[in-house]
């Protein structure tokens, strides 16, 4: 799992708050900054997108599964904790699954299901986008 | 003691005579090893220096013996590459492993995300960055220093080697399913390329951010050969101009140059020719060894307890955006984009 917006403004916080020894003032501290400060912006958008990103996804794989005869786990057969981490419980579940289903669906040659899951791929990577803003050049 | 005097305490040993230590200050980049610039006095004259420390958690493990030789097999061959001086692979003094080169001054390192990121330069950029990229795939690794560290492959088994070790990487630190990064992977083995047609020394993160330019249009230094290795020399090509370096332009490689032109400047430098198919493979191959190190960040980010912003940036929006990468080049080469 990638990091969640919680852990990456606990980070932040963190990482602000430990006293830099003096070798690491300058140049690496206005870095540090500049990071910390691309990962709140970030957040703000997930905090926005996250979870209508996950549920659409869980969706699509139940789809997906549904459409290639797999069965849809039992424990993530529908979501019932709607916070992000709930939500990434069980899109770890459904994912597990639908790897499984795209490796039987590769060998057995099903190019119109195959490429069901490759245009899934596309949207669900597009859904949890992130857009950071182009910086300026130094 | 402090880093400076532990700095301090090793030159004076290793030197012979008192050494002494000014304006140490770590440097941003160079995130698998802390970085550092100092100057060194010895005897009245000074000389500006690069330490590249071992960090406590990081974001490639890398050999720092062979990024030591691989410095020492391209310094002073017609290549901006600073000189490296001396290797501590037991920490010394330091307590980590480290090692030291020489600094060249006057340059600037630019990050993946500026746009544009070379301005008026790019094309002087461009044709320098992948010219000199042709010339480290000229070089032969077997009379080179690098040899004496890199494990040399067969010109058949540079793919799976790499293949090997990457989803080794994935494998190791996924922390949840990934169905693209999978799929990439199952692609590639399904898929494999011809031999190399020759045995290269393959920088491994050969991209902008890992050079210094004078923002004058030169590049003044080849940087950050940690991933260095030996191998089929279309991987550093495919790495160079992989989708996430550009940003989001699409006209050209890098920030620098379109597509073609970068490939023709590596011919004429390498003397080798890019086969189409082969180049496919080793372009997918460089969004899956991205999408690895991003998995790998997330990783270290947590065991660190979220200490450093760059390995969490690394393994969430980078990732992210690597996956759209793979996700849009799966399913161009299935004919659906």
């Amino acid at each position: 799992m990638t990091p969640t917006a919680s852990e990456l403004l606990l980070g932040n916080f963190l990482s602000m708050m430990e006293p830099p020894p003096p070798e690491a003032l300058g140049d690496f501290m206005q870095g540090k900054v500049a990071v910390t400060g691309m990962i709140s912006l970030l957040c703000a958008q997930e905090a926005e997108r996250g979870a209508e990103a996950r549920l659409w996804e869980n969706g699509a794989i139940r789809d997906l599964l549904s459409q290639g005869g797999a069965a849809i786990p039992a424990e993530a057969d529908v979501d019932r904790d709607f916070s992000i981490a709930g939500l990434d419980r069980t899109n770890a579940t459904l994912r597990r699954a639908l790897i499984d289903l795209h490796i039987a669906v590769e060998n057995a040659g099903d190019t119109a299901l195959d490429h069901a899951i490759l245009r899934f791929y596309v949207k669900s990577a597009d859904m949890r986008r992130l857009d950071l803003p182009p910086l300026p050049a130094n | 003691m402090s880093l400076q005097d532990q700095l301090e305490a090793y030159l004076t040993r290793t030197g012979g005579k008192p050494a002494k230590v000014h304006g140490l200050s770590r440097i941003p980049g160079g995130a698998s090893r802390e970085t550092y610039r100092f100057d060194l006095e010895v005897d009245g004259g000074t000389r500006g220096m690069i330490l590249r420390r071992d960090p406590t958690g990081s974001l490639i493990d890398t050999d720092r013996r062979v990024e030591f030789l691989a410095f020492r097999s391209f310094f002073d061959k017609g290549l901006p590459v600073p000189e490296a001086l001396a290797l501590e692979e037991e920490g010394a003094e330091l307590e980590r492993p480290f090692f030291i080169m020489g600094r060249i001054d006057g340059g600037k390192a630019q990050s993946p995300f500026t746009m544009p990121p070379y301005g008026e330069h790019a094309a002087e950029i461009g044709r320098q960055f992948f010219t000199h990229l042709g010339t480290i795939a000229a070089a032969d690794p077997a009379t080179l220093p690098i040899s004496e560290a890199a494990v040399t492959p067969a010109l058949d088994g540079c793919w799976s080697k790499e293949l090997d070790y990457w989803e080794g990487v994935v494998n190791e630190d996924e922390e949840h399913p990934q169905m693209i990064i999978r799929a990439a992977i199952r692609r590639l083995r399904r898929n494999p390329p011809p031999p190399a047609q020759k045995l290269s020394v393959v920088h491994g993160d050969y991209r902008t951010g890992n050079f210094l330019h004078d923002g004058a249009g030169k590049i003044v230094a080849l940087l950050d050969w940690e991933m260095a290795h030996i191998g089929d020399p279309l991987e550093d090509l495919g790495w160079a101009i992989e989708p996430l370096w550009s940003y989001k332009e699409t006209h050209r490689v890098s920030g620098m140059v379109p597509r073609e032109e970068a490939i023709a400047l590596w011919e004429a430098a390498s003397g080798l020719k890019v086969d189409p198919a082969a180049f496919a493979w080793w372009e997918l191959f460089a969004s899956v060894k991205g999408a690895a190190i991003w998995v790998s960040s997330a990783k270290e980010y947590r065991a660190g307890g979220f200490k450093d912003p760059v390995l969490g940036l690394s393994g969430w929006y980078t990732a992210r955006r690597q996956d759209e990468i793979l996700a849009n080049v799966l399913a161009k080469l299935e004919g659906l984009a």
